[in-house]
């Protein structure tokens, strides 16, 4: 090593076991045993709806329809060439919306939770906002921008913003002083702060704000698509409910949620663990 | 010639009953360029205040810091490589990147970064984990890669707090030769807290001895051991000298 080179005195550290070794055996455990322990518990929560929606259709039998002729109007419904452009549609208005909100709620957020007067003059807005129905904000948006693409947008970013808002400002406010103290010391740029001090340790606030936050995006697009637009799965559920037809109205939310449920397992699921691969894995009931 | 000069320092705490707490108490003393300080004193004492105050994290309700620049002009506060007391290192950045963070902050040309990079972790025993996050490290492991953070920057001035404390006595003693020898070589100046006697013994140039809370200099020892250090009675006896003037600091308060 050259460093110390020249100097008599030196003995450098001796370089430690590779971090890899190869051949290293490894505790395991079975392939099948953690499978199935992934795959039983929500495989056991969506049994249990279906045995009670179909409890319930055994009591209210002419007004709810069975589990089974659902699924098969659902399954009706993919077949027909226009269900995944109305899906699409609403998914867009979900997303976009949401993400006007989030990109908004994490700056506001994050002035809240580092700068006293942004806390001053944010807290009593947001708890405001917290108030505000978003059936209100829906028919603002449709009365303020008519009929088109901006009135979801706006009513589902200004529904759930507060509601993130006040997730991350919570985040920031419990944030490790000691990294940011740190950070300061080494001239972190305010950018860099932002980027790799403070956000990091706002994932979890953000990602239990998303599965909250896109489900309540979802309740207002379906509100603003009843009446402010003419697509989309609110729109199909409103004509259903015209012809008073049950189970199409069942049958569009259903797949709905199937669409959500498979972008929280697909998507939202595998970035969290790509974003949290730093953090060892915790049993906190092992014994 | 000082690099800096802490003329008088004084800090008082506010406690949780209302009441205010003197940590240090006109505190003086000087840190000359080039040389190692070792900073004892009783544990609570005020020696993370005084080094927090020192790098800016604190403010002092008192008295003044002088840093100098190469020519002993005198300039504001200059960047300075802090080892803390804890590693803090972000655990979401992988041992390397939580290195090239500062080496950015510190204004590093990125083409160099590489070199230090490897440079430092191999001094700290750590080039293995450059790609490893801090957390899949041992406690003693992200000590240095703190270390490895603080001299990889080249600052002028450098302030380790009980930089070796939680590693082995062998690994300790290697780590010590390296950063004295490199610290010599790069004409740094260093103020090192410890608890270790034998440490600032075989570390320093000069020695102050801090008396318990509130934090006086007690006393500033010259180390008149030659150098390059080698480990030996001398040290030890060294040692033994220091241990007495802080058992006098402790008995001063009792
Ligand atoms: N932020 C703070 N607010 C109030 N009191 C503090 C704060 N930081 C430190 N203190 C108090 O100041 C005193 C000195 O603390 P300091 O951390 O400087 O001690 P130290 O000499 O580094 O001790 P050790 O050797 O155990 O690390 C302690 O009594 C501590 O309780
Ligand atoms: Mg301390």
């Amino acid at each position: 090593m050259s460093v110390t080179s020249g100097t008599q005195s030196t003995g450098e550290v001796q370089a430690e076991e590779s971090a890899h070794d190869q051949d290293a055996p490894l505790a395991r455990v079975s392939y099948t045993r953690s499978i199935a322990a992934r795959v039983l518990p929500p495989a056991l929560a969506v049994f249990s709806i279906v045995a009670i929606w179909w409890v319930l259709h055994q009591i209210f039998s002419d007004l709810l329809p069975s589990p089974a002729d659902t699924a098969a109007a659902a399954v009706n419904l993919l077949s027909d060439g226009t269900f995944f452009f109305h899906m699409f549609q609403s998914l867009r208005r979900v997303f976009v919306g949401f993400a006007i909100a989030m990109a908004f709620s994490v700056a506001v957020g994050i002035y809240m939770g580092t700068v006293q007067a942004g806390e001053r003059f944010f807290q009593p807005l947001v708890v405001l906002g917290l108030t505000i129905p978003g059936l209100m904000w829906s028919l603002i948006a449709v009365m303020l921008f008519g009929i088109n693409e901006v009135a979801p947008y706006f009513a589902v970013a200004a529904t759930i913003f507060p509601m993130l808002v006040i997730n991350i400002w919570a985040g920031v406010k419990a944030m490790d002083k000691e990294l940011i103290d740190m950070s300061s010391v080494f001239r972190f740029s305010p950018s860099q702060k932002i980027r790799q001090v403070i956000t990091p340790q706002l994932v979890p606030n953000i990602f239990a704000a998303t599965r909250y936050g896109l489900g309540l995006a979802w309740k207002v697009v379906v509100v603003v698509e009843m009446f402010g637009t003419g697509d989309g799965v609110g729109f199909q559920v409103m004509r259903s409910y015209q012809i008073f037809d049950m189970q199409a109205v069942i049958a569009w939310t259903l797949t709905f949620v199937l669409a959500m449920i498979l972008i929280e397992y697909g998507l939202i699921n595998l970035i969290e663990r790509r974003m949290t691969a730093w953090r060892p894995k915790v049993d906190v009931w092992r014994r | 010639m000082a690099r800096l000069e802490v003329s008088d320092a004084q800090k008082w705490f506010r406690r949780e009953d209302g009441r205010s707490m003197k940590v240090l108490d006109r505190a003086s003393f000087e840190l000359r360029e080039g040389s190692v300080t070792a900073l004892i004193g009783p544990s609570g004492c005020g020696k993370t205040t005084l080094l927090n105050a020192i790098v800016g994290l604190e403010r002092l309700d008192g008295g003044d810091l002088v840093f100098r620049n190469d020519d002993g002009q005198q300039q504001s506060r200059p960047l300075i490589g802090y080892v803390f007391q804890g590693p803090r290192l972000l655990p979401w950045k992988r041992v390397g990147d939580n290195i090239r963070l500062a080496l950015q902050g510190a204004n590093v040309p990125r083409e160099e970064w590489e070199t230090r990079v490897h440079k430092y972790l191999d001094l700290a025993g750590l080039s293995e984990f450059v790609d490893q996050y801090p957390l899949y490290l041992s406690g003693g492991q992200r000590q240095r890669v703190g270390l490895a953070r603080a001299l990889a920057i080249e600052s002028g001035l450098v302030l380790m707090d009980e930089p070796f404390a939680s590693v082995d006595e062998l690994t300790a003693r290697q780590l010590r030769e390296t950063s004295r020898a490199l610290c010599e070589q790069l004409h740094r100046t260093v103020l090192f807290v410890t608890h270790n006697l034998s440490e600032a013994a075989y570390m320093s140039d000069y020695v102050v001895v801090l008396s318990g809370r509130p934090a006086r200099v007690q006393e500033y020892v010259e180390n008149s051991l030659p150098t390059p250090r080698r480990w030996g009675p001398e040290v030890h006896q060294f040692a033994a000298e220091l241990e007495g003037k802080l058992s006098s600091t402790q008995e001063a308060i009792a």
